[in-house]
């Protein structure tokens, strides 16, 4: 009886070490409801996504983002749990009614050791729906542009680091000022 | 199968020695250096790693827009500067980068103007992608580092995707994800080399070591114990084959040195107990294997006696009387022998022998003519001394006679008196026999008789043979 008890804990313990860590979801159902970065449609061929439209939407700890003046120019901080969803759809120009093909996801979290430049680089492949850490530096050297004069939005003139974010919120930004 | 070869113990040994050493300290080496080796490997590729990275971070940082030709200078210098690294820059298609002016075409396409002007370089692009190198130009793309063994040379490869970003766009168009590969490729054939010189010396060193150890532990061994163990091998097999002289010598005070003097001691007693057995008759020894228990057994009883023996010994000096006696004793010894009879002992200078078996009587009788036909032909050598022979058969007891302390294994009863009377009866020359004795030994040997003979202890007169000859010869 205290040796069927032993083994009973015994496996326990090995199926317990073995079972798969559940993995942490960060587009959460409502990301839906979150704000887009920008009204502009993205539907211009760009390199990575090429012509595909992409939406991306912000949770509201992106949008609490402060910039701060450094030597006359805005420099911008997410706060730690912020989630950037680019919905990415097939076409330029989907149908309506028609889901996306993928979710690319930044995640604010400077501690995770999987971090690169302060964000976790993420895709979810639809239906799938899985989430996955992107671990080569495709994601963040692309978006390293961001911090520097690029084609895209207000072309960053200022050459400001904006913390690896395309769109950031202007009316952050005019609040900043 | 049977043919198979056994192996001596010496090289049993020195086999397992061997075999030892080299599972022991060839696993224990072995793990070592595979360790040593994967460790500088290692640190090898992480420096050539990091390098890697650097070069790489230098290089992106002059992919300026515009300044291409600051690019391929810095790709050359670096190349220049640093002996055994080499710097290439592919296209996205694996052409290499510079090699023409389709690059500057595509820029002023998209520029719309003709902001930079062609170059007049030689075409020197490879005809195939470098290896592997859509596995890195592919979206996403791919970082890549391995090892390329070419013309005997060895090279660990950087591939490093320089991705087109937005503001490579307005030149480079946004049609495409990778813009190129760098190939950061760095010469690892003195380091192959080294570890590959370390390897074989650690191997070859490896080997001299088991070989000595195998020739000092096996030295060792033959000389503390192989030896000794085969010379008292040796020894046993000498005294064996009754050859009882030699001993092993051996000075040390071990447990091997404690066993040789031992077998020593062993082999002096069994000298001494072999020289024993001459004084005792086959009968007596095998009577000994078999038990000492008394028994009644069926034997030819033989007796011979030298006649006129006891004058020989008042007319001559004691040294010839032995040397003639043992000499006639000798003779008559070697052909009772030969003829299956066993010597029981030796009363002065008379025999007693025994045979046995169902030919007993054929070969007691041809003994006993050719111990009388030799005194006859070495009448001379004897001194023209001759023999008298007895013989019978019957039922004897055979066993031990005497006391404790003194002992004869030998035969008791009728027929051994009988034997001996008759013995004492022949004259020189003659051979008298039992009827009994007789009557078994013809018709393979022709007797004349039968006489009345009174023999001592006999209250009637007892009928006597004279064995003449075998049956077919002269006598």
């Amino acid at each position: 009886m205290k040796r069927g008890c032993l083994v009973l804990i015994a496996l326990a313990v090995l199926f317990g070490a073995c079972a798969k860590k559940e993995e942490r979801v960060y587009a959460t159902p409502d990301y839906p409801t979150w704000r887009k970065t920008t009204d502009t449609v993205l539907d211009y061929p760009i390199p990575g996504h090429m012509d595909r439209l992409r939406v991306p939407r912000m949770n509201a700890i992106g949008f609490s983002v402060a910039p701060t003046l450094v030597g006359g120019k805005l420099h911008w901080d997410f706060p730690e749990g912020t989630v950037i969803v680019k919905e990415v759809y097939a076409r330029p120009k989907p149908a309506p009614g028609e889901g996306p093909i993928q979710l690319t996801i930044m995640v604010k979290a400077p501690k995770d050791p999987r971090s690169q430049g302060g964000w976790l680089w993420l895709t979810r492949d639809l239906p799938d729906g899985k989430e996955q850490v992107f671990m080569g530096n495709y994601c963040v050297t692309c978006h390293s542009n961001a911090n520097e004069g690029h084609p895209y939005f207000d072309r960053n003139q200022n050459l400001e680091f904006r913390d690896y974010v395309y769109f950031v919120p202007l009316d952050a930004a005019a609040r900043a000022r | 199968m049977g043919n198979r070869r056994a192996l001596s113990l010496t090289v049993k040994i020195n086999l397992i020695i061997v075999i030892a050493l080299a599972v022991g300290i060839g696993a224990a080496l072995g793990a070592l250096a595979t360790s040593l080796i994967s460790a500088y490997n290692r640190k090898t590729q992480q420096g050539v790693f990091e390098n890697a990275n650097i070069l790489f971070t230098a290089i992106e940082s002059v992919m300026i827009p515009g300044q291409a030709p600051l690019a391929v200078t810095t790709l050359a210098n670096v190349s220049i500067r640093t002996p055994g690294t080499f710097i290439s820059l592919y296209r996205r298609d694996g052409t290499l980068a510079f090699s023409d002016n389709k690059t500057i075409e595509t820029v002023n396409a998209n520029l719309n103007m003709r902001r930079f002007q062609p170059q007049d370089r030689p075409v020197s692009a490879p005809a195939t992608p470098p290896k592997r190198f859509m596995e890195s130009a592919q979206t996403p793309p791919n970082e890549l580092f391995f090892r390329d063994d070419v013309g005997g040379r060895a090279f660990f490869h950087a591939y490093r995707p320089l991705i087109n970003l937005p503001k490579c766009t307005v030149c480079h168009g946004a049609d495409h994800t990778v813009r190129g590969v760098i190939d950061i490729r760095t010469d690892i054939s003195d380091d192959v080399r080294t570890t590959s010189l370390a390897l074989a010396g650690t191997g070859a060193g490896f080997v001299i070591v088991v070989g000595l150890l195998a020739l000092v532990i096996g030295s060792f061994l033959r000389n503390v114990v192989l030896d000794p163990v085969q010379s008292i091998g040796k020894l046993c097999m000498d005294v064996t084959a009754g050859h009882f002289e030699g001993r092993v010598n051996l000075r040390t005070r071990d447990e091997i040195g404690n066993l040789a003097r031992t077998v020593n001691t062993m082999v002096e007693g069994l000298h001494e107990r072999f020289e024993l057995t001459k004084y005792v008759s086959a009968g007596t020894i095998g009577s000994l294997r078999a038990g000492q228990e008394p028994r009644r057994v069926k034997r030819i009883l033989f007796f011979t006696d030298v006649r006129g023996f006891t004058s020989y010994t008042e007319k001559h000096g004691p040294e010839q009387v032995v040397v003639v006696l043992n000499r006639i004793l000798d003779e008559q010894s070697r052909i009772i022998h030969e003829c299956g009879g066993d010597i029981d002992k030796f009363v002065g200078d008379e025999v007693f022998a025994v045979f046995t078996g169902d030919d007993g009587a054929r070969r007691s009788c041809r003994a006993a003519l050719a111990i009388v036909g030799l005194c006859a032909s070495k009448a001379e050598e004897f001194d023209n001394l001759n023999v008298g022979i007895g013989i019978t058969d019957g039922m004897v007891i055979h066993g031990m006679v005497g006391s404790a302390r003194r002992a004869d294994f030998t035969m008791i009863g009728d027929p051994v008196n009988t034997a001996s009377r008759l013995c004492s009866l022949a004259k020189g020359g003659q051979i008298l026999v039992s009827t009994t004795m007789r009557n078994a030994a013809v018709p393979e040997f022709s007797f004349a008789g039968p006489y009345s003979a009174k023999l001592k202890g006999k209250v009637e007169p007892q009928k006597v043979w004279f064995l003449r000859a075998e049956s077919g010869r002269k006598s």
